[in-house]
């Protein structure tokens, strides 16, 4: 892909271009954003012209890193539950997910509890139940068209009393334009404040993947009545057996939220939970 | 509707060369390129893209174009029938009929929106007098039956599944036989979401289909979807005769780009949009009032390739 401009000593944009126009067009194909992959390129020029980009810098050393089973437990030392809250639109698999992060607590010993706060699509109670059951888990129910706001400040309640370490907290898919929905799941974060707020999202998305986290951090931002509200802390990115190399979704919801990809989703099955692996994704990207 | 916004950019890419006075090769290709980012920002395959962008300057051969022609008219036309090309088989879709027995088969990616999607097909023909029946052939996911059951029973639409049956080829025979004796005229087949990568959901995909003979395949396919689009309806189609799609999602902020892609892999119209959760939240999709609205209309229609 460089070979057209290699040998030369000094770059200058014009040649730089028909590279960078390459580069774009190859992350492109890989499912990275457009307006993504262009800032990419933006940054890679500046770079080779000398200049210096804040963009690109962006994704190494400003995307914090969380260790949930330290926090977990740091939590317990203060006697309460740790709290996490699936949000996403709908279908990207927040529950079959949800289901995957109890198993794998599970196998990290620590008691976990699901609390069924999407109290709006048919059969949402009864997916997690079954999981529930499945898992030996207990479940906080209180069926449908309740507000999951209190349903979740409830399973809160219950879980310090039964002495669960972690809640696991179920939402209803929403899309990020949907206002009312949005202040919804908006007052859920408020109201219930948990430790962990969890994006989830699927690899197969285009780039509807940028609006979507963006518009999720700025309406619970903007819908909270908070001063200081609680934005998105990390991504579970889900679905990512479903791309073959086009793993461009990851790359761009990493840049657009600046939080890091917690988990990797990859099958329909307890176990098919990961962690994402940074290199591979580079190889894909740039094969 | 979201796919307006691809076509507001065609249609500006188109005005801005109108207004140059003289149309060269720089101007073609800012018009072209513009259209091109317009697409690849929708989603729409980038080989297609690609493929169209060539295609159009193949067509528009600017030195060969004798100075009496209107090259405007040539370029517009060329680019016309390009996206037609993409947004239209050429084929319409099986039409089921009223009265006479049918099986439609919904299938596609996790997640999509089929359960959803299947209640609303059948609340829509419900309403213009049909009796549908829904077939809850999907023994895999947890909490599937009772989507399909709670959704039915709001809809008072008569169901079929079971809690304890795991293999779908069963249920789905089993319903789609009860129904046909029970004089519904159109029996939906719900079935698991499945991806390309895993070839046994492709054969269990594969041997319901075999055994409940649809007379119409659905692909149901999310607005939002990205490059993988095209290559998972693809397979889609080449396991099953995929004979028409369903966009959902379209209430969102994508801009179907992702599922125009599907369109051209499984060479099969787009019948229906979903614009919500709810039943009702469902339109028909017609798509040449569709490609022409998409271009700003009216002068178009004389461009149609016939
Ligand atoms: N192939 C694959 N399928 C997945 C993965 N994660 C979830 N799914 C499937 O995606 C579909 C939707 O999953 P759900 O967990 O119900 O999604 P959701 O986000 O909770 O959906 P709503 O609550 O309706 O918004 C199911 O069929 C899951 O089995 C994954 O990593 N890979
Ligand atoms: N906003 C919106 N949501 C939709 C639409 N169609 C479906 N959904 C939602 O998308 C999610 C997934 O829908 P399902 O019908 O469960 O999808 P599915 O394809 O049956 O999923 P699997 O059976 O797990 O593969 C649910 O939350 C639906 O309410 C739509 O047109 N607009
Ligand atoms: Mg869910
Ligand atoms: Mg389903």
């Amino acid at each position: 892909m460089f070979q057209s401009i290699a040998g030369k000593s000094n770059l200058e944009k014009a040649d730089l271009e028909p590279a960078l126009k390459a580069l774009k067009d190859k992350l492109m194909t890989k499912n990275v954003a457009e307006e993504i992959a262009e800032k990419l390129c933006e940054s890679v020029a500046a770079s080779l012209e000398g200049k210096k980009l804040g963009s690109f810098t962006r994704i190494s050393s400003t995307v914090r890193s969380i260790d949930i089973l330290r926090d977990v437990h740091a939590a317990k030392e203060q006697g309460k539950p740790y709290v996490v809250v699936f949000v996403g639109v709908n279908g990207v698999g927040k529950s079959t997910n949800l289901a995957k992060v109890a198993y794998w607590l599970q196998q990290h010993n620590i008691n976990v509890m699901m609390a069924a706060c999407d109290t709006f699509r048919s059969g949402a109670v009864e997916q997690l139940r079954t999981h529930a059951r499945r898992l030996q888990i207990p479940i906080f129910e209180k069926g449908y068209e309740k507000d999951p706001a209190i349903v979740a400040k409830e399973a809160i309640q219950e879980a310090s009393r039964n002495g669960s370490d972690v809640v696991l907290v179920d939402t209803a898919g929403r899309m990020q334009d949907n206002e009312p929905l949005m202040r919804a799941l908006a007052k859920l974060v408020y109201v219930n404040s948990p430790d962990l707020v969890l994006f989830v999202g699927e690899a197969l998305v285009g780039n509807d993947g940028v609006d979507q986290l963006s518009k999720f951090n700025q309406k619970l931002a903007d819908l909270s009545p908070s001063p200081n509200p609680r934005l998105i802390d990390g991504i579970l990115l889900t679905k990512f057996d479903t791309i073959d190399d086009k793993v461009g979704a990851a790359l761009s919801m990493v840049y657009i939220s600046g939080s890091p990809v917690m988990f990797v989703g990859c099958g329909q099955s307890y176990t098919d939970l990961k962690k994402l692996n940074v290199k591979s994704i580079i190889r894909a990207l740039l094969k | 509707m979201v796919l307006q916004q691809l076509g507001g950019s065609i249609t500006r890419a188109l005005q801005q060369m109108s207004n140059a006075t003289i149309i060269d090769e720089k101007v073609l290709n800012e018009c072209l390129n513009e259209i091109t980012r317009a697409l690849l920002q929708s989603d729409v395959q980038f080989k297609l893209v690609r493929d169209m962008q060539t295609n159009i300057k193949k067509i528009v051969n600017l030195d060969d174009l004798a100075a009496g022609h209107n090259k405007r008219n040539i370029i517009q036309k060329a680019i016309f029938n390009e996206l037609c090309k993409i947004l239209d088989p050429g084929k319409p879709a099986f039409a089921p009929k009223k009265g006479k027995p049918s099986v439609v088969m919904f299938v596609g990616l996790q997640g999509s929106g089929k359960t959803t999607t299947c209640t609303k097909y059948a609340f829509y023909h419900q309403k213009k007098g049909w009796k549908p029946a829904l077939v809850c052939a999907d023994t895999f996911r947890a909490g599937a039956f009772d989507q399909l059951k709670q959704n039915a029973t709001k809809a008072k639409i008569p169901f079929y599944g079971s809690y304890m049956e795991s293999d779908p080829v069963k249920i789905a025979v089993e319903g789609v036989e009860r129904f046909k004796k029970e004089n519904c005229d159109l029996i939906i087949v719900d079935t698991s979401g499945r991806h390309k990568q895993e070839a046994a959901l492709f054969e269990e995909m594969r041997q319901v289909s075999e055994a409940t003979k649809p007379d119409l395949v659905i692909f149901v396919m999310d607005s939002s979807i990205g490059q993988a689009a095209f290559d998972q309806a693809q397979a889609f189609k080449q396991s099953v005769a995929v004979g028409a799609v369903i966009i959902t999602k379209m209430d969102g902020h994508a801009k179907g780009g992702g599922a125009l892609s599907a369109v051209a892999a499984t060479k099969s119209p787009v019948i229906f949009i979903g614009t919500g959760e709810h039943m009702d939240e469902f339109e028909i999709f017609d798509v040449k009032p569709f490609v022409s609205r998409l271009l700003g209309m009216g002068d178009w229609s004389g461009f149609m390739d016939k």
